[in-house]
């Protein structure tokens, strides 16, 4: 018993202390990355003893400024709730990731432990409430800073997320339809079966058309461009306006680590999670040919290096994304949701039943 | 609202397509930069560019030979200013940042000169207007310096007795002297 | 009468009148450097030659005097070709160095060079070396080499000065101007020769160097040296490095005007506008508080005035408050005063005749002994004889039957001495409203900031009972405003009082009000002047 909590215990250590380090190196990621595709150097400047390490510190730098600013609260404003707000956006993103499953299951020591930190049997559940809990974060922000202009810019952060939310929910049934289960372990099982015997069988394969859409509607659930009316950094008044220091700086920790859940359950969801094509427990099996087996904790190691790897690729496609579009006007953004993401993810488990019942 | 912009055609109006057009080419320079980045790293193709970025304090771009930078004073062989406080700068000066107070010299020959010169680069608009007009070869801004930041207002005032040790900067000389040399063989501009 | 052709057009001129003074009369102007109107004629200069048909040569305009059936050519190739070579003449000898040159941008040299001539010197031998930078007396200074030798400042201090102290020395190209060996210019209308001087042979140290002449804005102004009202011109400066920097007025200039002042100033009234700027100029209203004066806000001040006014005049009664004004305030000024005084408060003790007041030194020219530019439109509006006499007030306020004094820009201490100032200490109120600190002020429980000349609109009325207006030139210093304004905004809390906004209406009301001005309006007045009608025994 007290070897399962240690050994819960650790597997939390492992995967927050991806999902944070990833965040922070994000923060530079996202510089250096819009740097290199539009041909510059980037944030280079940081440097500790001459060191400069390709801008590397620079997050150091970032944290230690926000770290050291002062903490403003709005004296008017509800002191407690101001402080929450940027917790709960961090504190939703994050646990997120619980019940992510990042591997296989290890058999060491004749103990079997899924790499998976809690395996619900509501997981998608878990992961949609979770997400949809970030909401409180924005509207407590919003409101507790006594500002006009927070609130009003909460609001329509309140609205975006709850409308593409809906469509968030309904790409995932169809995911949930083509595998059967809500518990994402089975889900990303499901995904280790080959169609025709060669093609995997993941979630963009079973749903190309729900991946597309859950994609972009979680892209508008981390609000980032080209969804990111909620603060456009330099235009239109956000939520966080009130916010200076760590609580500013957790805001946008917070939408990094989302970032990172994001890329996390699309590739549980749509890429396959751990599952590494004609990689099974045993080794390399191309179906009907021949096996080459390897030694299990390289196969589970293999694994998860794998899952990391979609998961950071994602985190890559997300930031170009990011610097390749400009920004939706609000009213093309509720079109948007409303008249073709919702329509087109009911279409989505229209067709889904009907080749679930076809076949 | 006015919206302004044309209708989409069908394809367009899937996003998608324009999407992934647009992310193809962000893309590729990504990968090619990110190529050549590795590559210098590497030390490898040293002569491709992976940015078109000038690190600006280690790497300068070289200056036009007309570039207009911080002002200076030439200044007579025995050190003190060209100058004769004609104001001729400051009347053409746009943003009025030029102030003399011209004075009464005590040799009859020169007659005028600056009391004081000031020249209050917060306000300076750098149009090298003061230059053009200078009809004495005392006026330039060929220093190639760009001002430097101060503290203070006073810090941001030039004033005649640093214009006057203020050298030009050299290949962008633009002065028939040069400060404190007496007159050159041969006019730099080739006038 | 004879009728001549110049140019194509036909003029009748009176007999004698010269081509030149004709020509001018159809428009045309004819380059001259020695002629001047108001001076001899000389024919020094040879620049303002014409063609006269049938005659044999070139002849000089100046001094010619037109016949009947004249036919004369300003603007032919042979007088084009002549004003060249004079122009190229007089230029061999002249250093080229506008830019130091004060007379630079009003220089008839130069605008004639850039007009007639536009050519690069051919000359290739050295230029004759004159003395340059000569101190003449007090306020001039002579720069030899750009002198053209026309001689009017020659002819200027022997015809109109009446001290025969410059002249021409040396032969050719050498000559040269000076003062006569051990003498200086002395006389009182040397800045004269700074305007005449057509280059910049002569420049007046007061403006030597100061600012560049198209640097300056010009507003027709009347000199308030003193009572004669000599027409002239304000030249200031907007530019606000200049205006930061302090100085903002830096000349007066004489403007023609037959009847007063011909076209000449004095030195007395030329150089007397250093108070505008000074650093005794009172600029924001104060309050004394103990030994200091305290810088406050009009609405502060005014309702400390108003409040002690009338405190003063429900306890003691309006006998116990006096007024000194100064002749040195517009009518328009004097008027609001009056108004304020004598209609709302029923003060009777306003008197502005301070003994000595007219005690300067004057001259035969243009310089009279009253150094107040307004003494009669002071006379004229009843600011003297009503009540108590100024000395009279000293007296009563030392006794303490006046309680209140209110000074306008005027100076007890200075006129009246040591008396005075005793008195003024002992007095319960004494305002003091002015442009400039003096003795008086020194001694006022309130300070209110007024305008100086060149700051406010108005009217003054010189000597001969003649009706001149003055411009604004410039806002007032700091928070300083126009009396006139400043009797209007008290007056609104001391009563009923009209809310004159400008200085024109205060002007109406007067010319409505008050004999003399019946009738009149600033259109009427115009810019040189109007002479009143005065009541009998009065001019």
């Amino acid at each position: 018993m007290c070897l399962d909590v240690i050994i819960t215990l650790l597997k939390i250590a492992i995967v927050f202390g991806f999902v944070l380090n990833v965040a922070a190196i994000l923060s530079w990621a996202e510089r250096k990355q819009s740097a290199v595709m539009q041909d510059r150097i980037g944030a280079n400047r940081a440097d500790v003893l001459g060191f400069r390490i390709f801008g590397l510190f620079h997050p150091i730098a970032d944290t230690i400024k926000m770290l050291t600013k002062e903490d403003w609260v709005p004296p008017a404003g509800d002191a407690f709730i101001h402080t929450l707000a940027p917790f709960l956006a961090l504190f939703t993103a994050l646990v997120v990731f619980a019940v992510i499953p990042f591997g296989d299951t290890l058999h060491i020591a004749g103990r079997d432990i899924p790499l998976q930190i809690a395996d619900l049997n509501v997981g998608i559940l878990f992961i949609v409430a979770f997400g949809g809990l970030g909401f409180y974060s924005v509207v407590l922000a919003g409101w507790s800073s006594e500002n006009k202009y927070s609130l009003l810019g909460s609001i329509r952060a309140a609205a975006q997320l709850i409308s593409y939310e809906l469509a968030l929910g309904l790409s995932i049934v169809g995911v949930v339809m083509a595998y059967g289960s809500i518990e994402l372990d089975d889900i990303v099982r499901g995904q280790g079966q080959y169609v025709l015997g060669v093609i995997p069988y993941w979630g963009i394969v079973a749903q190309p058309l729900g991946f597309i859409l859950f994609f972009t509607a979680a892209m508008a659930e981390t609000k980032r461009v080209p969804f990111d009316l909620p603060e456009s950094e330099s235009e239109i008044i956000g939520y966080f306006t009130e916010y200076s220091g760590m609580k500013f700086g957790a805001f946008w920790m917070g939408e990094f680590i989302e970032v990172i859940s994001v890329a996390g359950v699309v590739t549980a969801l749509y890429f396959g999670g751990w599952q590494i094509p004609f990689l099974s427990n045993q080794g390399i099996f191309i179906p009907g040919l021949f096996t080459i087996p390897l030694p299990h904790l390289l196969v589970v190691l293999l694994q998860v290096s794998a899952f990391g790897l979609k998961v950071l690729f994602f985190c890559w496609f997300m930031l170009l994304v990011r610097w390749t579009l400009p920004r939706f006007r609000y009213d093309q953004l509720m079109a948007f949701g409303w008249k073709f993401m919702v329509p087109l993810a009911l279409v989505n488990i229209v067709v889904t039943g009907l080749i679930k019942y076809v076949f | 609202m006015k919206i302004v912009g044309h209708n989409l055609t069908t394809k367009e109006s899937f996003y998608f397509f324009e999407i992934a057009k647009g992310l193809w080419i962000t893309s590729r320079h990504f990968i090619y930069n990110m190529y050549f980045h590795i590559a210098h790293l590497l030390g490898k193709y040293p002569e491709v560019p992976a940015a078109v970025t000038v690190q600006y304090p280690e790497e300068k771009v070289p200056l036009s030979r007309r570039w207009r930078g911080r002002h200076r004073i030439n200044a007579r062989p025995d050190g003190s200013p060209r100058c004769v406080a004609c104001m001729l700068c400051e009347t053409v000066c746009p943003v009025q940042c030029i102030h003399i107070v011209a004075g009464e010299h005590p040799d009859p020959a020169i007659e005028k000169y600056p009391v004081s010169f000031e020249i209050d680069v917060t306000r300076c608009c750098w149009c090298g207007m003061c230059e053009e007009a200078c009809p004495v070869d005392a006026l330039y801004m060929d220093t190639g310096k760009s001002p430097e930041p101060g503290f203070s207002r006073e810090d941001l005032l030039y004033r005649k007795e640093q214009l006057v040790k203020e050298m030009p900067l050299p290949g962008c000389q633009r002065s028939l002297n040069a400060p404190g040399q007496g007159p050159m063989e041969a006019n730099p501009l080739g006038l | 009468m004879p009728t001549l052709t110049i140019d194509d057009q036909q003029v009748t001129v009176d007999q004698g009148t010269t081509i030149l003074d004709a020509a001018k009369k159809l428009g045309i102007s004819i380059p001259h450097f020695c002629y001047h109107p108001r001076l001899t004629k000389v024919d020094a200069c040879r620049m303002c030659l014409v063609e006269v048909k049938d005659a044999p040569k070139l002849v000089t305009s100046c001094s010619n005097a037109v016949r009947d059936n004249m036919v004369v050519f300003t603007g032919t190739p042979k007088v084009e070709e002549a004003r060249k070579s004079i122009l190229e003449f007089i230029l061999i000898n002249h250093p080229l160095d506008c830019p130091i040159c004060d007379k630079a941008g009003e220089c008839k040299l130069q605008d004639y060079y850039f007009r007639h001539s536009r050519q690069p010197s051919r000359f290739k031998d050295y230029k004759v070396k004159k003395h340059k930078v000569v101190d003449l007396g007090a306020t001039m200074v002579l720069d030899s080499e750009r002198c053209v030798v026309c001689s009017r400042c020659v002819r200027f201090c022997k015809e109109v000065a009446g001290e025969e102290n410059l002249g021409i020395f040396n032969r050719g190209d050498h000559s040269e101007i000076g003062t006569y060996p051990g003498k200086k210019i002395e006389h009182n209308y040397q800045g004269n020769l700074a305007d005449i001087c057509p280059v910049g042979a002569l420049t007046a140290k007061d403006f030597r160097f100061k600012c560049r002449s198209w640097l300056l804005c010009k507003v027709d102004t009347i000199c308030p040296g003193c009572s004669n009202g000599c027409n002239a011109v304000v030249h200031f400066t907007l530019r606000s490095f200049d205006g930061i920097k302090g100085q903002r007025v830096f000349r007066l200039t004489p403007r023609e005007n037959n009847d007063v002042n011909k076209i000449w100033l004095c030195d007395v009234g030329r150089w007397g506008y250093s108070f505008i700027d000074s650093i005794d100029r009172l600029t924001t209203p104060a309050l004394k508080k103990g030994e200091d004066f305290v810088k406050s806000d009009w609405d502060t001040v005014l309702r400390e005035t108003a409040s002690g006014l009338k405190t003063v005049v429900e306890r003691y009664g309006p006998s116990a408050i006096g007024v000194i004004p100064s002749p040195h305030l517009t009518n328009e000024d004097l008027y609001a005063l009056k108004c304020l005084f004598s209609c709302v408060l029923k003060v009777t003790n306003i008197d502005f005749k301070l003994p000595g007041l007219d005690k300067g030194e004057g001259d035969k020219l243009l310089l009279k002994a009253d150094r107040h530019p307004n003494t009669r439109g002071a006379e004229l509006l009843g600011l003297s004889g009503t009540g108590l006499s100024a000395e009279a007030m000293m007296e009563k306020v030392k006794t303490g039957e006046i309680k209140a004094l209110y000074l306008v820009g005027s100076d007890p201490v200075k006129y009246i001495g040591e008396k005075a100032e005793e008195a003024l200490s002992r007095a319960e109120l004494l305002i003091f409203q002015g442009t400039n600190f003096n003795a008086s002020c020194k001694l006022a429980h309130v300070i209110l900031p007024g305008a100086t000349f060149v700051e406010k609109e108005g009217t003054f009325t010189n000597y001969q009972g003649r009706l001149q207006r003055i411009n604004k030139a410039l806002e007032p210093l700091g928070e300083a405003q126009a009396d006139w304004e400043i009797f209007t905004r008290l007056g609104k809390r001391l009563g009923s009082y009209p809310s004159y906004k400008y200085a024109e209406e205060v002007f109406k009301d007067m010319a409505r009000e008050v004999a003399p001005f019946t009738g009149l309006s600033y259109q009427k007045i115009g810019p040189q002047g109007i002479k009143l009608t005065l009541p009998e025994g009065k001019s």
